[in-house]
């Protein structure tokens, strides 16, 4: 059964649907697949229009739909962004490292005005190119293989939860080299007028890390649980910036708490809707009984 | 006083010149008909007339070289000072000079070019800039202005300057549309400040910006621009035309060239019209190609030359 759901694109495949997907396979041979015909033409900025980095064109995602690139840079910015993200670790997110960048990269010390944000654009790359670097990393198969590894189980068995835990914690990791100058790119983010982007880019990551965990929620949990592994992940990292452990295993466990946390405080939830919900029938049967026409 | 008459003498020719005899002279024997100017001549603006390409070089030079002596004194009147604040902000954004140490000679401080920057005002700026902030006493700018009275303002303000008669200082009187004296890709910064809505050939000024910037140089301009809040848009233009060249009659002693100012400011291009022809120039745009300073009143824009991969 494993191997005719291997043939499936694994995306489609969230774990709660695969033994749906098995049933209907061995009902019948028609596979779910996205028809290319009914692919609506994407909007393309005209030359006019200038384009921004991280400007959503399309604010939702779809299986249907070619993936939007990570980040709008053009080349010449990518150019530079990606030589100086080698100058990070020992420089900072700064324009000391944008300028080193730009010289790598062939450019003069005067070309950083390509970059009209400076440093936040640095920032912004850094972001955009790991959750592309971790996409990456899903899209090739190995990493869900792992974290099943070091669970001692098979990629399938993997819930929802685990491979949203697993993807975070993957994320943060990536963050490991520049966890000494962390704190600065904090500050620069947390400074006014680049809360929206930054938020933006939150949003963009607890997105992609549900998404490719398979989560497939359509109702109101789709906002609880951005926002959960948004919350989640913003705290981490800034406790990731004083994990004195070489492989972080505080943050680790930090991220494990919080996601006992959540659940805890969705079962508090649970129970008290239920709570309501027991009480509220009670007073209408109360009613009912005392000849009330509810 | 000179200055104003040489203004007022050249007026009344042009109005002079516009007058046509009723019957043409022909005549075989002489040559007024080849002294008489063509009649299809290509004709661009002078505030809200317009005159043949090739007067309005003249009427440009006339109208600086009347305003030269008071043109500080002026420019904080008209803008109440904030044109201060835009051009500290200009330089501050482009942050000239590199505080970084040097790999290779080319990377020795920044060869800057100042077009239309004959008083000097942005050039001292970013001398100051680059050798207060950055430490850089290697960068130099080159003050190039079409007119040789701003350039004598600007030489007699450098005496109060450490640059002056320095190599990190220079002045040149060119016409910004051609400068052969400047060898291709050899400037790092290429800056006019309020001045290229003065210029005959906008497009050809562009394009010779983009010969003599180096691969990776940076083409900023700052201009008027068009204000996008109807309501200030509103105040701004009954400042403009009925304060300012009334400022300029009681200080300056001359109206004609502040309403020639004030003229030349609604004629300039809105902001995308203008990063359109930077663009058509050749330069790569970053993000959204200008800033807008004072809800649009000025507009700093900007254009890097792209490097060509060989």
């Amino acid at each position: 059964m494993a191997h005719l759901a291997r043939t499936l694109p694994r995306r489609a495949l969230p774990t709660q649907l695969t033994p749906y997907l098995r049933r209907a396979q061995a009902l019948s041979t028609i596979t779910i697949q996205p028809t290319p015909q009914r692919t609506r033409p994407t909007p393309t900025p005209t030359p006019n229009q200038p384009k921004t980095p991280l400007a959503q064109l399309r604010t939702y995602h779809s299986t249907l739909h070619p993936r939007l690139p990570d980040h709008e840079y053009t080349n010449s910015q990518t150019a530079i962004l990606t030589a100086a993200l080698d100058h990070v670790p020992a420089h900072g997110f700064t324009s000391t490292a944008l300028t080193l960048g730009a010289r790598d990269a062939g450019f003069l010390d005067v070309s950083v005005q390509l970059l009209p944000r400076g440093e936040f654009d640095l920032i912004l790359f850094w972001l955009a190119s790991r959750r592309g670097l971790l996409r990456g990393k899903v899209e090739e198969g190995g990493l869900f293989r792992r974290i099943a590894a070091e669970k001692g189980k098979d990629v399938y068995e993997l819930g929802v939860e685990e491979r949203v835990r697993g993807l975070l914690l993957e994320r943060l990791r990536m963050n490991d080299e520049v966890r000494h100058v962390w704190q600065d790119a904090l500050a620069q983010m947390s400074l006014l007028s680049n809360i929206p982007l930054s938020l933006t880019e939150l949003h963009a990551l607890a997105s992609d890390i549900l998404t490719l965990s398979g989560d497939a929620s359509v109702d109101a949990a789709w906002y609880t649980r951005r926002l959960a592994v948004s919350a989640i992940y913003a705290s981490s990292e800034v406790v990731m910036t004083r994990d004195p452990t070489p492989d972080l295993s505080e943050t680790a466990a930090f991220v494990e708490r919080r996601f006992e946390d959540r659940q805890a405080i969705a079962d508090k939830f649970t129970g008290l809707g239920q709570c309501a919900s027991f009480g509220w029938n009670t007073a209408v049967g109360l009613g009912r009984s005392w000849g009330l026409k509810i | 006083m000179s200055s104003r008459s040489a203004w007022r003498a050249l007026h009344y020719s042009a109005k002079r010149r516009a007058f046509q005899p009723p019957t043409p002279y022909r005549c075989f024997s002489c040559t007024t008909r080849a002294q008489s100017k063509p009649e299809d001549e290509r004709m661009t603006h002078f505030g809200f007339t317009n005159v043949p390409e090739s007067e309005k070089e003249t009427r440009v030079g006339a109208v600086f070289s009347s305003v030269a002596a008071s043109y500080d004194r002026m420019n904080d009147l008209m803008s109440l000072g904030i044109h201060r604040l835009w051009k500290d902000h200009f330089v501050r954004s482009l942050n000239p000079g590199s505080c970084l140490p040097a790999l290779t000679a080319d990377q020795r401080g920044w060869n800057i070019l100042d077009i239309a920057g004959g008083t000097g005002d942005i050039a001292f700026r970013m001398l100051d800039h680059a050798t207060n902030i950055n430490h850089d006493m290697e960068t130099r700018v080159t003050i190039s202005d079409i007119n040789a009275d701003m350039l004598a303002e600007g030489r007699k303000r450098s005496l109060d300057t450490p640059y002056y008669n320095t190599n990190r200082l220079s002045f040149v009187e060119a016409n910004a549309e051609h400068m052969p004296h400047i060898p291709d890709a050899s400037v790092d910064l290429y800056t006019v400040v309020f001045g290229i809505r003065n210029f005959t050939d906008k497009q050809a000024a562009l394009n010779e910006a983009f010969r003599v910037l180096k691969p990776g140089g940076v083409f900023a301009c700052m201009e008027f621009s068009k204000v996008d809040n109807p309501v200030l848009d509103g105040i701004y233009k009954r400042w403009n035309f009925s304060a300012i060249p009334l400022i300029g009659q009681v200080v300056a002693g001359d109206r004609d060239s502040y309403q020639y100012l004030v003229e030349s400011i609604e004629r300039f291009p809105s902001q995308e019209e203008f990063r359109g022809m930077i663009q058509k120039a050749g330069f790569m745009i970053p993000g959204q190609g200008f800033e807008n300073l004072t809800g649009g009143i000025a507009a700093i824009h900007k254009g890097i030359k792209p490097i060509v991969k060989a």
